[in-house]
């Protein structure tokens, strides 16, 4: 018989989740799973609505990443309505991505992440928390709060507001970006960068004293798979999807994301409402595939910015067996920030992005329609089937963090079988459970589209079926 | 009011996003720590402090059968509760469910239903609970939070307003969607608070932040009726985000019995 510990929900990542951890006879850990228990039924309940009310619903699957919602849903419009959209359209929806992923992985990094990193994994949890940084250093907590604001801001600028915007649609956009608010986020630019810079150098000093967590939070041979551009450079908006192994070589290359059914199969799994997708030629569970900062870093050739291609250089001379390490999520996450804000620099000097012209008009002329686009944790797929009304029969979504569930799992079972001895677990051996899985920044309302608790159990049982302990933090 | 009250954030089927507001007030956060003591909130921290509290923050909508107990327990430890968000205080874009089999729901997403323990319905927190303040909105706005923190800090009652989007569209100088461009819009029908950013777009106002006081949305869908709207579309509109708002459900429900 075996018995369970189990963490219950995991803080400080989005959504509920829960950790089990189970040991065998010999008090050793034999397996630790990551489950995640929310049910919302959003694929369901879109049915009968028109594929045009679909970015305003779905983006309501996420507040964290809303805007990855709203530019997945508008892009399969795109495809039902079977249109070009204008270049203004595509450069204020890419700026708008910009802005999301920058907001994000400045919510990961110093909301969420920091206060491991800064205190330490063992520091006490009453100031493991973005205030407790503030008390330490109070100009990386200042800094880093500014950060999400500058990606939030551009979001608001165009959509009106920060979390939902209403303003993208199938065929563009809803409006242009005023001159005034270019000039804002111009003024803003060099703050962005030097916050980032100071973040990857303070991420650079203290990973030296992780390398115990470096060596145990997810080292092991996987696949990445993102979006790439054709010649091979970054890309979070358009492009194609590649597949590369542990070592970067190119397992499968410039897959129309609308094809994604050919070469992404799904399992589901009774221990979680995420589906675990997999890789279909190499089969379940051999499949096994990341998405997300540290796969575009790894598949990619260049990030096509010059200052993030600078550090791009320096993650490559890391090594590729480092860095399949997901601890070094972070600094991918850190690196594609760079990349984001220089890219915003450009867009907001492009004329373009004032044009007149930013939607196309056009009715129901397929019945299917795939969009896809980098949302900050990975790949993002939404799948509609309509009638030739233009009302839902069909959503699948694709959700990032539910393409890192597989290696999530695989990772919280390196670090207990690494850190758990006796069937102890400290407080910091927990923390660190939880921290290899906020390590992929996983939007668990996103994954699940969740509501409802799976009955799952949550004793800590012993070979004779006594109640050992039990982690529970009620969300 | 204590010095430094003691304030709890709770999650319950949602999808975040009105607690990040609380994040996204990025100038007025270090402040609002600095006037209250957040003693409970699992997506910034990683301890927590015991209760009572003297101010809850309830995000989300009531899903399972634990959740109906948990909720009642949050009552207890809160001297003021005050739903957050259209989920916490409408039952969300999940309370579309209602009005359908939650089985069939289940059954197609999940390989393995029996594993999944859901009500079938997506409810308000104040259909379990009393409910001493309720802040609009999918997602909430964060100026009317920063409001609602410094009213309780203070002990006065929020200053949130209660007329219709329309006063916001007038305001702002936008002209009418609904006269000059024929589109049904629930402006009228809906309380202020976003700002009226949908019809600044050209777009109908979807009924982000729920029925306003003494709505009569029924009223208005015969408008749009008399109009050649087709009841369907008036019924989708209606049920958004805040769908199982009394209001808007009446008038929804109304819309479609007299279309079959």
């Amino acid at each position: 018989m075996t018995k369970r510990i189990v963490i219950d929900p995991v803080t400080r990542i989005e959504g509920h989740a829960k950790i089990t951890v189970y040991l065998n006879d010999q008090n050793e850990v034999s397996d630790a799973r990551f489950h995640v228990a929310e049910f919302r039924g959003f694929e369901k309940f879109c049915e009968g609505r028109p594929y045009t009310e679909m970015a305003g619903i779905t983006s309501r699957v996420c507040g964290i990443c809303p805007v990855s919602h709203l530019i997945a849903s508008v892009k399969a419009g795109d495809a039902i309505m079977a249109v070009d959209i204008p270049p203004a359209a595509e450069k204020l929806r890419r700026l708008m991505n910009l802005g999301q992923i920058v907001q994000s992985h400045a919510l990961s990094f110093f909301h969420l992440s920091s206060p491991d990193l800064l205190l330490g994994f063992d520091s006490p949890p009453e100031k493991r928390h973005i205030f407790g940084v503030a008390g330490v250093d109070p100009k990386l907590a200042r800094s880093g709060i500014r950060l999400r604001q500058f990606g939030q801001e551009i979001i608001e600028a165009l959509g009106g507001q920060k979390i939902h915007p209403a303003w993208t649609t199938p065929g563009g956009v809803r409006g242009p970006l005023d001159e005034d608010e270019c000039k804002r986020l111009r003024g803003w630019i060099d703050e962005a960068m030097s916050t980032t810079q100071a973040a990857i150098t303070l991420f650079k000093s203290l990973v030296g004293k992780y390398q115990e967590e470096v060596n145990s939070f997810g080292t092991f041979k996987s696949l990445f798979m993102g979006l790439v551009a054709d010649d091979g450079t970054w890309e979070n908006y358009g492009g194609r999807l590649r597949f590369v192994d542990q070592d970067r070589k190119i397992v499968a290359d410039k897959i129309d994301p609308a094809d994604y059914q050919e070469y992404i199969g799904e399992v589901v799994e009774p221990y979680s409402y995420l589906k675990s997708p997999y890789y279909k030629p190499l089969g379940y569970p051999d499949g096994i595939y990341r998405v997300g900062p540290l796969a575009r870093l790894k598949l990619c050739e260049q990030m096509g910015t010059p200052l993030a291609d600078k550090e791009l250089a320096e993650f490559r001379n890391l090594g590729e067996e480092l860095t399949t390490s997901s601890f070094y999520y972070h600094y991918a996450r850190l690196v594609e920030v760079i990349a984001c804000i220089e890219r915003v620099a450009q867009l907001v000097d492009d004329p373009d992005i004032r044009s007149p012209d930013f939607r196309a008009y056009a009715g129901v002329n397929r019945l299917e329609g795939v969009g896809c686009s980098e949302a900050p944790r990975g790949t993002l797929f939404h799948h509609y089937h309509v009638d030739r009304d233009g009302i839902i029969q069909k959503v699948d979504l694709l959700i990032a963090t539910g393409q890192n569930n597989l290696a999530m799992n695989r990772t919280v079972a390196q670090i207990a079988k690494h850190f758990i001895r006796n069937g102890k677990a400290t407080d910091g051996i927990l923390n660190r459970l939880e921290a290899g899985v906020r390590a992929y920044d996983p939007c668990l309302s996103c994954s699940t589209h969740a509501v409802g608790m799976m009955p799952l159990i949550v004793d800590l049982v012993d070979p004779s079926g006594n109640v050992v302990r039990q982690w529970k933090r009620d969300g | 009011m204590a010095a430094k009250p003691k304030l709890a954030v709770y999650k319950f089927a949602s999808c975040d996003g009105c607690q990040l507001s609380l994040l996204d007030a990025e100038d007025e956060l270090l402040a609002v720590a600095d006037v209250v003591e957040i003693a409970y909130f699992l997506e910034a921290r990683t301890a927590v402090q015991e209760g009572p509290y003297d101010v809850g923050l309830v995000e989300g909508s009531i899903t399972t059968k634990h959740d109906v107990e948990r909720i009642k327990e949050v009552r207890k430890q809160c001297r003021f509760l005050v739903t957050i968000g259209a989920c916490a205080t409408a039952g969300g874009i999940q309370a579309l469910r209602n009005w359908r089999d939650v089985n069939d729901f289940i059954s197609h997403v999940y390989a393995h239903p029996e594993y999944i323990n859901t009500l079938k319905t997506s409810t308000p927190v104040a259909e379990h609970v009393f409910v001493d303040f309720e802040l609009r909105g999918c997602p909430i706005n964060k100026k009317q939070l920063v409001e609602l923190v410094a009213a309780l800090v203070h002990g006065r009652k929020p200053r949130v307003p209660t007329y219709s989007v329309c006063v916001e569209c007038k305001r702002r100088d936008t002209v009418c969607v609904a006269v000059a461009r024929g589109i049904a819009c629930l402006g009228p029908v809906t309380q202020a608070g976003c700002g009226a950013i949908c019809p600044s777009y050209y777009r109908e106002c979807f009924g982000c932040y729920g029925p306003k006081e003494n709505a009569n949305s029924m009223s208005l869908g015969q408008h749009y009726l008399a109009a050649g709207k087709p009841s369907m579309q008036l019924v989708r509109l209606l049920r958004n985000f805040n769908g199982h708002a009394a209001d808007f459900a009446t008038a929804s429900t109304a819309l479609e019995t007299a279309n079959k």
